[in-house]
C-alpha cells in the first residue's frame, strides 16, 4: 500500500467531468447576472456556503483527529486534507460575491442606512471596507491553517519524523480556535447580516455544527466510494465505519440540539426583536421545509444512527451520509432564501440548481484533484501501527 | 479494537502512563481496599471530616433558623429575587456533572483513562448534586408544599405550570439524581464485593454483603453487569447535557436582559463542565497525595483533565464574548446596558473582572504543558476556576436582576449573614460525605484497575470498554 498509486483513471476522469460541468454550470448560471442580477446573487451565496461549509469543516475535523486520534480520523484524514486544499478556489470564488453586495445586503445600500438609525448603529461593523477586510482575515486563516495541516502532513510522509505530529498537535489546539472565531464572525456577516435587524448568540454554533456535520457526511461518502480502491480496501474494516456513524450521530444530534436551543427561546421570548426571522421561516411553506429538516435531518437519521448494523455497513451509512448532506443543502437554503422570499414557490429558481452545481463542479474538480497528489492513506502518521488493524499485510 | 494499544503508541515518551509501573491485579486490589479495611482512621481523616461535620450543623441550625423565621433572613427582595440561593443551586448543580461526564461519555468514547477517576468523580456528582437540591426547596417560601411541584392528580385540582422552565428543572434534576445514583451503585457492586471478601471483621462483612447483592463474580453475573453498565451509560449520556439546559432555560425563557440569550443552553453545559472538572481536580490532587495513589491517578490524568478543562474554558470565553458582541450588534440599548454598561462598569464591575480573571485569563496558563503537569499550579488553577465560576452564576442572576428597565425599579443585593451560612454549610455537607466515601468505600474501582492492569501484564490487546467481555475473569474476582 505504500506507493503513492497513482489513482485510477476513473478520478481523473471524473475530475475533468466535474470541472466541465462545473465550468457550464457557472457560464450558464452567469447569464442571470444579465436577467435577473440580485437573484444571481441570491443563488450564488447559498450555493456557495454549502460548497464552503465542506471545505472549512473538513479543516475543523482534521484538527479535532490531530488533538484526539482515533482510527476514523486516520482513515478520512487526506479526504479531509484534500478538501481543506479547496480552500484558494473558494476564496476566488468569493470575489464575485463582493459586486453583488448592495443586492444582497440592506447595510450595503447608503439610502438604507440613511433612513434607519438602527443600521447607522451597526455600521461601524456592517460596511462594506470592514466588511472586506474580515473577509480577508477569515480566508487567512483558514487557508493558513490548511497549508500548514497540508504541508506537514507531507513532510510527515516523507520523513516519519516524530516531531511532525507533535506539532501538528500544537497547530490544532489555537488553530481550532481561530476556526471557531472566523466562522463565528463570517456567519454574521454573510448570512446572519442578511438581516441586519435581527441576532442571535447562537448562531456562529449553528454554522460550525452544520459545517462539521456537512464535512463528516462527505467524507463518510467518499470514503466508502474510494473504499474498493487500493489502499483502502487492505486497511477499511466494518468498525471504521462503525466509529465513523457515531461521531455523525454526535452531530446530528448536536445540530438538533442548538437548533432546538434557539428555536424554543425565541419563539417562547416571542420578542419584536427576535422573532421575525422565525416569522418568516413558519409561514409561505417554509414550515413545511422546517418539517422536512426535522424529520429527514435529525429524527430518522437519529433513529437509524443508533442501529449498529447501519453503522458497520458501509453501503447503508454512506447512503445515509448523502441523505444527511441533501439535508444539509436544504437546512442552508431555509438559512438564506427566507429572507428574500416570503414563499418556497416563490424562491425556488432554476439559478440556484445552476449555480450549486456549477460551484460544486468546480469544487469537486479541484477536490479529486487535490486528492490524486498525495497517498490516499498517511505514510507515517504515528497513529497508523496502533489504530490500523490490517489483516493482510502484516 | 481499532483504540487498541493507543495510548502506548501515542506517546510512550512523552506522555506518563495511565497506571505506575510493577502493580499486579492482586496488588491493585490490597491496596484499594487496604484504604478502607486495614489502615487505621488517620489523625489527617478526623481533623478533617470533624471540621467538615461542624460545617454541616452549621446548615443545619442556618435552615432551621429559616424554617422558623422566614425568607427575611436572606437578602432578597425586590428587586433581586434570586440571590445566593439561586447561585449556589446552579453552581453545585454545575459541579456535579463532571462525574457523570467521565463515567458515561468517556466510556463509551473508550477513554481508558478515565478509569481511576471515575468512582470519586461519581460520588462527587451525587454529593453536588444534594447540595443543590437544598437550595431550590428552601428557597420556596412555604417548602412543606414543595411536593407540589410534581404532577399529581389532586382534590385541588391544580397541576403545575408545565410551561415554565423550573417545573422542567424537577423533573431534570431528579431523574439526573436518580441515573446517576443508580450508575455510581451499578458500578460499586464488584467492588462492595471485594470488600466482603476481603473484610476481617464481622460488622464489615454483613454490610458490605448485604450492599453487593450477592455477587458472585459469575461469568454471567459479569456478562449481565457490562449489560447494564453500558446502558446506563446511554442513558445518562443525554441528562449529562439536558440538566444544565433546563438549568439555563429557567434564564433564557425569561426576556430579561443578560439571561435572554439563544447561546445560553450550549455555554451553560460547558460552563457546568468547566466547574466540575475543577471540582475533580480539587479532590482529586490531594487525594492521590495523601492516600499516596500518585501510581493510580498519574500525571496523564492530571493533564488530560487540565486539557478538558482548557477547552470548556474556552468555549465560556467564547458564551461571553458573543454575548457582549450581541449585545453591542443587537443595537438594544436595554441589552447594551445590562450586558456591556452595568457589568463592565457598574456597582458589581469589581465582580465582573474578577470572573474575567478567574475564567478567561487564568486557564490559559494550562497552554503550557509544564503548567498541566505542574501539581500545585494546576491545584491553583482549579480553585480559581471554581471561585470564577461561582462569580459568573453571580454576575449572571444578581447583575441581570438588579438594574431592570426601569431605573425607579433599580436596587442592590446584600447577602446576609444567614447567605454565607448556608452556603458554607453545604460545603461541609458536601465535604463531610466525600470524608465518608473515602473512608468506607473504594475510591478508585477495584476490579476496573485490575483490568487494565492485567492487560498491560499480559500485553493482552485492550478490548473496548464497551464491548468487554468477563475476559479477565480470573484476575477479578478477589479473595
Amino acid at each position: 500500500m505504500n506507493t503513492p498509486e497513482p489513482v485510477s483513471l476513473r478520478l481523473t476522469f471524473f475530475q475533468r467531468r466535474a470541472w466541465l460541468v462545473g465550468v457550464a454550470g457557472l457560464l450558464v448560471g452567469a447569464m442571470g447576472l444579465v436577467l435577473n442580477p440580485a437573484q444571481f446573487f441570491r443563488s450564488y451565496l447559498f450555493a456557495y456556503l454549502f460548497w464552503l461549509s465542506i471545505a472549512v469543516g473538513c479543516a475543523a475535523i482534521v484538527m479535532i483527529y490531530h488533538l484526539v486520534g482515533g482510527a476514523w480520523g486516520f482513515v478520512i484524514r487526506r479526504i479531509l486534507e484534500a478538501a481543506t486544499r479547496t480552500l484558494p478556489v473558494l476564496a476566488v470564488l468569493f470575489i464575485p460575491l463582493l459586486f453583488g453586495l448592495s443586492f444582497l445586503y440592506v447595510w450595503a445600500r447608503p439610502e438604507a442606512v440613511a433612513a434607519d438609525p438602527l443600521l447607522q448603529h451597526k455600521s461601524v461593523y456592517l460596511n462594506v471596507p470592514f466588511f472586506l477586510l474580515r473577509a480577508v482575515l477569515y480566508f487567512a486563516v483558514w487557508i493558513g491553517i490548511a497549508h500548514f495541516l497540508h504541508k506537514w502532513s507531507l513532510a510527515q510522509d516523507r520523513t516519519g519524523d516524530p516531531t511532525l505530529a507533535r506539532r501538528l498537535e500544537t497547530l490544532s489546539g489555537p488553530g481550532l480556535v481561530l476556526y471557531g472565531g472566523a466562522v463565528t464572525f463570517a456567519a454574521v456577516d454573510w448570512a446572519m447580516s442578511l438581516d441586519p435587524h435581527w441576532f442571535s448568540t447562537i448562531y456562529g454554533i449553528l454554522w460550525i455544527v452544520g459545517q462539521v456535520l456537512t464535512a463528516l457526511a462527505f467524507a463518510i461518502l467518499v470514503l466508502r466510494l474510494l473504499a474498493r480502491q487500493e489502499p483502502f480496501v487492505q486497511v477499511l474494516t466494518p468498525s471504521h465505519f462503525h466509529d465513523l456513524g457515531n461521531l455523525l450521530l454526535a452531530f446530528v444530534m448536536l445540530w438538533a440540539y442548538v437548533s432546538f436551543a434557539q428555536f424554543l427561546l425565541m419563539w417562547s421570548g416571542n420578542l419584536t426583536e427576535e422573532i421575525p426571522w422565525y416569522i418568516r421561516r413558519l409561514h409561505g411553506g417554509w414550515q413545511e421545509v422546517g418539517i422536512v429538516l426535522i424529520t429527514y435531518h435529525f429524527a430518522l437519521p437519529f433513529v437509524l444512527l443508533l442501529i449498529r448494523r447501519v453503522k458497520q455497513s458501509p453501503l447503508v451509512l454512506a447512503a445515509l451520509a448523502a441523505g444527511v448532506l441533501v439535508m444539509r443543502l436544504i437546512d442552508v437554503y431555509w438559512f438564506i432564501a427566507p429572507e428574500f422570499h416570503p414563499t418556497v414557490g416563490g424562491a425556488l429558481h432554476l439559478s440556484d440548481a445552476l449555480l450549486l452545481v456549477g460551484i460544486g463542479g468546480v469544487w469537486v474538480g479541484r477536490f479529486v484533484g487535490q486528492l490524486q497528489k498525495l497517498p490516499m492513506l498517511p505514510l507515517r502518521d504515528p497513529q497508523e501501527e496502533a489504530v490500523v488493524a490490517r489483516p493482510e499485510t502484516a | 479494537m481499532a483504540y487498541e494499544g493507543q495510548e502506548r503508541a501515542t506517546g510512550i515518551a512523552t506522555v506518563p502512563p495511565v497506571v505506575g509501573p510493577g502493580y499486579t491485579p492482586r496488588s491493585v486490589n490490597e491496596k484499594i481496599s487496604a484504604i478502607v479495611l486495614t489502615h487505621p482512621t488517620s489523625r489527617g481523616w478526623l481533623v478533617g471530616f470533624g471540621i467538615s461535620f461542624l460545617l454541616l450543623l452549621l446548615l443545619l441550625y442556618s435552615v432551621v433558623y429559616l424554617f422558623a423565621v422566614g425568607l427575611g433572613i436572606w437578602g432578597i427582595n425586590q428587586p433581586v429575587g434570586w440571590g445566593f440561593d439561586i447561585i449556589n443551586f446552579v453552581w453545585w448543580i454545575g459541579i456535579g456533572h463532571a462525574g457523570t461526564l467521565i463515567s458515561a461519555i468517556l466510556l463509551l468514547l473508550r477513554q481508558e483513562w478515565r478509569t481511576s477517576i471515575n468512582r470519586f468523580a461519581e460520588a462527587m456528582t451525587l454529593f453536588a448534586v444534594a447540595c443543590a437540591g437544598i437550595f431550590p426547596l428552601i428557597h420556596l417560601g412555604r417548602p412543606w408544599f414543595f411536593y407540589w411541584l410534581l404532577p399529581y392528580p389532586n382534590v385541588m385540582g391544580m397541576w403545575p405550570q408545565f410551561r415554565s422552565p423550573l417545573v422542567w428543572d424537577v423533573f431534570a434534576v431528579s431523574t439526573y439524581a436518580t441515573v446517576s445514583l443508580l450508575f455510581w451503585y451499578v458500578g460499586l457492586i464488584p467492588d462492595l464485593a471485594a470488600l466482603r471478601d476481603r473484610s476481617r471483621s464481622r460488622v464489615g462483612r454483613v454490610l458490605y454483603g448485604m450492599l453487593a447483592m450477592g455477587w458472585r463474580g459469575s461469568a454471567r453475573h459479569w456478562a449481565r453487569y457490562q449489560t447494564a453498565y453500558l446502558l446506563l451509560a446511554g442513558l445518562a449520556t443525554p441528562l449529562v447535557v439536558s440538566v444544565h439546559t433546563v438549568v439555563s432555560f429557567d434564564f433564557a425563557v425569561g426576556i430579561i436582559p443578560g439571561w435572554h440569550a439563544t447561546i445560553f443552553p450550549p455555554y451553560f453545559v460547558a460552563g457546568a463542565i468547566f466547574a466540575g472538572f475543577a471540582m475533580v481536580l480539587l479532590i482529586a490532587i490531594p487525594l492521590r497525595k495523601f492516600y499516596q495513589l500518585e501510581d493510580f491517578i498519574t500525571l496523564r490524568h492530571l493533564d488530560n483533565m487540565a486539557k478538558v478543562l482548557l477547552a470548556t474554558g474556552l468555549v465560556v470565553a467564547y458564551g461571553y464574548m458573543m454575548e457582549t458582541f450581541m449585545a453591542w450588534y443587537s443595537g438594544s440599548p436595554y441589552e447594551h446596558y445590562a450586558v456591556i454598561t452595568n457589568r463592565m462598569t457598574g456597582p458589581y464591575a469589581p465582580l465582573y473582572w474578577g470572573l474575567i480573571l478567574c475564567n478567561v485569563v487564568t486557564p490559559q496558563l494550562l497552554w503550557s504543558r509544564r503548567a498541566r503537569v505542574n501539581v500545585p499550579l494546576l491545584f491553583g488553577v482549579a480553585l480559581v476556576v471554581s471561585v470564577g465560576m461561582w462569580l459568573e452564576r453571580f454576575m449572571i442572576i444578581v447583575m441581570s436582576l438588579h438594574r431592570d428597565f426601569l431605573p425607579s425599579a433599580w436596587g442592590m443585593y446584600y447577602p446576609t449573614v444567614w447567605d454565607y451560612t448556608t452556603y458554607i454549610g453545604t460545603i461541609g455537607l458536601f465535604l463531610s460525605l466525600l470524608f465518608l466515601f473515602v473512608r468506607f468505600l473504594p475510591m478508585i474501582s477495584i476490579f476496573e484497575m485490575q483490568e487494565l492492569v492485567a492487560e498491560e501484564e499480559h500485553g493482552a490487546p485492550r478490548r473496548a470498554a464497551t464491548e468487554t467481555a468477563p475476559a479477565a475473569e480470573a484476575v477479578r474476582v478477589s479473595g
